[in-house]
């Protein structure tokens, strides 16, 4: 039977920059994705943010399946009849210095394993890796129900929801506060109707978040990114509020939709489909062991996803770590070393790369955003205080300030509010 | 025995309305971009008799498929099951042609190839439902066709088909070579295994055009399609529900047969 | 809009083998039912006191899995390429 160089499992971002790194460097390698095609099991935001795309792939302006290239991001506190939101537009010059761009996963996941395959990685979809093949306690192989495929490594990039990474010793199963729930409705409106609604033209577009009622205060919040002809709908809840709350995700979305903030941003958009995917939110604290004899692990499989409270970034982080255990396994091969200590040298890349430095940095940020009174009372302490500003009720206006205090009321202490700003400066 | 097996790439004949969009003004359909097509249900039937015919006495399976767009996918698809090699008919020429012009197509590969015993197909493409390819080829090439079959065996050079009628099942006997179209009857088709995918995966697939199987210009392509879409549209279905009542059942069956009996046709 | 009508706008390849198994004995000492919420299809509703699972909506986030605390959901992918196939993701 053969044996493959590197065995990848899961055609995610994570395992293609692997899949790519390595087949580019001449290694046979086998990438098994479970979905009928690349992409089938996949949803996400819709952000890719930062310079790894091009650093992997650098035509990917030219040939990416890019929605719309972001340059307004708006961000709302939102209570049940307000919605107080900061507008930033960017208008810096073209695509080229955009900060990010907008994509959906069935088009990006193909376009990237395409690329694989052209690369001469071999992609096998429609299986989904069950188990491990053992040498001692070295993972040698991959078994596919009956099938075993023998491999020298094998990199793991089975996104959140990986069982394997238990199987192979390299941590426990996640936790439900170390995860959000996220759910999403794709939602169709023609091509002029978003770039009226949402103020952009061409290639542009647009991010919104939302803190709040979106969520009933519970920890999370509330997204609309515009595609071409469709706006990705959704909101991320952390999973363990859900249950704890009896709260279900699935309501939720519905009266995110129904806001009167939002509500005519979809009017008239027709529902063409429905996701919902969890990730895992707590960084450094929830992270397994990246390697041991004969296996990488990557990505969401690896928690590797930044949040700093406004945006998710977990793809970007992915495909960098890919590249990193592509590297790695580039290195091992070349001295025919597959053992633990050969492998732990992409510990020492990603911790050189921006992987490891922004997991680092934002490493009290999880924590940080458990903070209730970001979901609750800021929210209404905000759109309050607005609702003070701009209400003329007919008596004398009462300055600003005194508008401020009153707002605070029964609400806010001032010192939660200074030690939440101490904490949110250390976190974020 | 050699046996030759036509597929086609097709939308998911499954997805739902929601997926994709019909222009029609263009007489076209959007498919979502980024989903793969994949091979007619019914082309994937004739693959698997092929298989089991193979299995049960022998033989080599040779697949052919036009097209240009999902036409290596679904070859590796039929690759991975167990077909032994595959040809991809590619041509600007061939596009865009019609059920005839594709027949065409298909008969010219089918004599270039020349050996051959049985040629499978679907019962029809699930994007168009014409159901004319298998029997055109036949015709093209001069050989007995049976379409519908629910079941082939090969009994000394002699082929036995159950065939689905409208009252029931056929059986027939006949020579080969032959051609036979597949339907659903036929029963499960098998996943092809991550070994098959591999090996498939390594597969060279040669890809013939126009001049390599010899087609007349003048019978392939837009240009020679002898039926011509006049008008795609999403029908609207209208459903309206009255319900129909009475003191007891007899009363309600009694209005309602009333009620039956007053539609026209 | 309901549950029924989103998921009737996806694409599921339902495989005759049931990927998710709930021990309905379990149930039966559960007073929180907290699966109720994990579910963002739906796939579990609470009938006449009784938890109802049904694996065809399932949506594979893997929820559920970490919900019950008393060990009655048995979770597995589906086979491959069976379950849910998104088209814009
Ligand atoms: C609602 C939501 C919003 C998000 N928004 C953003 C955003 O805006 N920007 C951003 O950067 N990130 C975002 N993320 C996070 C981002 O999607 C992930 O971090 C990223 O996809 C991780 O990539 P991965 O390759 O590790 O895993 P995945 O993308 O999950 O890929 C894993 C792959 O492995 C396959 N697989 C799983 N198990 C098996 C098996 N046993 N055998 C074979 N194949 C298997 C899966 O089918 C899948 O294709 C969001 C996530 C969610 C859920
Ligand atoms: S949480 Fe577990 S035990 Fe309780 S009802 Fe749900 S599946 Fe049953
Ligand atoms: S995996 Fe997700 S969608 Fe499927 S039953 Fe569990 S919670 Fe519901």
């Amino acid at each position: 039977m053969e044996k493959f160089d590197a065995i990848v499992v899961g055609a995610g971002p994570a395992g293609c920059a692997a899949a790519y790194t390595m087949a580019k460097a001449g290694l046979t390698v086998l990438v098994l994705e479970r979905g009928k095609y690349t992409g089938a099991k996949n949803m996400w935001g819709g952000a890719f943010f930062g310079p790894v795309m091009g650093e992997i792939f650098p035509e990917f302006r030219k040939e990416a399946p890019v929605e719309r290239f972001i340059n307004r991001h708006i961000i709302s506190f939102m209570t049940k009849e307000d919605c107080l939101s900061i507008d930033f537009k960017s208008y810096h010059g073209d695509e080229g210095s955009s900060p990010g761009f907008i994509m959906l996963r069935a088009k990006f996941d193909r376009w990237m394993s395409t690329k694989v395959e052209q690369a001469g990685a071999i992609l096998a979809t429609g299986l989904e890796v069950t188990d491990f093949i053992f040498d001692g306690s070295r993972v040698a192989g991959v078994k596919v129900g009956t099938e075993e495929f023998p491999g020298n490594v094998v990199i793991l990039t089975d996104g959140a929801n990986s069982l394997l990474a238990k199987k192979a010793g390299l941590r426990d199963d996640y936790k439900a506060p170390d995860l959000k729930q996220g759910v999403k409705e794709i939602i169709k409106l023609p091509r002029e109707v978003i770039e009226d609604r949402f103020g952009v033209s061409g290639s542009e577009g647009v991010v919104m978040e939302f803190v709040g009622a979106c969520t009933k205060g519970l920890p999370g919040g509330g997204f609309i990114y515009t595609n071409q002809e469709s706006l990705s709908v959704g909101v991320v809840v952390q999973l363990s509020a859900l249950l704890e709350n009896n709260v279900k995700a699935s309501d939720l979305i519905e009266d995110f939709k129904e806001h009167p903030s939002v509500r005519p941003l979809i009017r008239n958009g027709e529902t063409v489909e429905y996701s919902a995917h969890l990730i895992p939110v707590s960084g450094v604290a929830m992270m397994p062991r990246l390697y041991s004899g004969g296996i990488l692990v990557a990505g969401d499989a690896a928690a590797m996803v930044l949040g700093t409270g406004l945006i998710l970034e977990g793809a970007n982080l992915a495909m960098a770590a890919g590249i990193a255990a592509g590297n790695t396994v580039i290195g091992a091969k070349a001295l025919n070393d597959f053992s633990a200590l050969a492998l732990s040298q992409y510990e020492s890349l990603l911790k050189e790369s921006f992987v490891m430095k922004d997991l680092q940095t934002f490493r009290r940020a999880p924590h940080f955003l458990e903070n209730p009174r970001i979901y609750n009372d800021y929210p209404e302490w905000t759109c309050a205080m607005m609702r003070g500003i701009f209400n003329s009720t007919g008596k004398a206006r009462r300055n600003i300030l005194e508008v401020v205090k009153e707002s605070m009321k029964g609400k806010i202490g001032l010192m939660q509010l200074v030690g939440d700003t101490l904490k949110a400066r250390k976190a974020i | 025995m050699e046996i030759i097996v036509c597929i086609k790439p097709v939308l998911d004949p499954d997805l739902p309305p929601a997926k994709f969009t019909v222009d029609g003004k263009k007489n076209e359909v959007i498919p979502p971009e980024g989903v793969p097509f994949v091979m007619s249900p019914y082309d994937a039937l004739a693959v698997e008799a092929a298989l089991r015919i193979k299995e049960a006495q022998g033989g080599k399976i040779t697949v052919l498929t036009q097209g240009t767009k999902y036409a290596e996918e679904i070859m590796r698809k039929a690759l991975a099951m167990g077909a032994d090699e595959g040809v991809i008919l590619s041509d600007p020429a061939f596009e865009d042609s019609d059920g005839f012009g594709t027949a065409h197509v298909l008969a010219q590969t089918v004599k270039k190839i020349g050996k051959f015993d049985l040629i499978l197909c679907g019962r029809q493409a699930a994007d168009w439902d014409a159901g004319v390819v298998g029997s055109l080829i036949a015709e093209y090439l001069n050989i007995p066709v049976v379409i519908r079959a629910k079941s082939i065996e090969v009994l000394d050079g002699v082929l036995k088909i159950e065939r689905i009628s409208t009252n029931g099942s056929e059986v027939f006997e006949l020579g080969l070579p032959a051609l036979v179209t597949l339907s659903s009857e036929m029963g499960q088709v098998r996943i092809p295994s991550g070994w098959g995918i591999i090996s498939a995966a390594k597969k060279q697939v040669p890809k013939w055009g126009a001049t390599d199987i010899g087609t007349d210009p003048s019978q392939t392509g837009a240009a020679a399609a002898v039926n011509r879409l006049v008008k795609l549209y999403v029908p609207v279905y209208e459903r309206k529900c009255e319900m129909v009542t009475g003191k007891d059942p007899a009363e309600a069956a009694a209005r309602l047969t009333e009620k039956i009996l007053a539609i026209k046709p | 809009m309901k549950i029924e009508d989103k998921l009737s706008l996806n694409k599921f390849d339902i495989d005759r083998e049931v990927h998710i198994r709930v021990d309905e004995e379990k149930c039966k000492e559960c007073r929180l039912k907290p699966c109720l919420y994990a579910c963002p299809a739906e796939c579990y509703v609470e009938r006449g006191g009784r938890v109802v699972f049904s694996y065809e909506g399932c949506l594979e986030c893997g929820s559920c899995r970490f919900s019950c605390k008393k060990g009655a959901i048995d979770w597995v992918n589906p086979r491959g390429g069976f379950g849910i196939s998104y088209q814009f993701g």
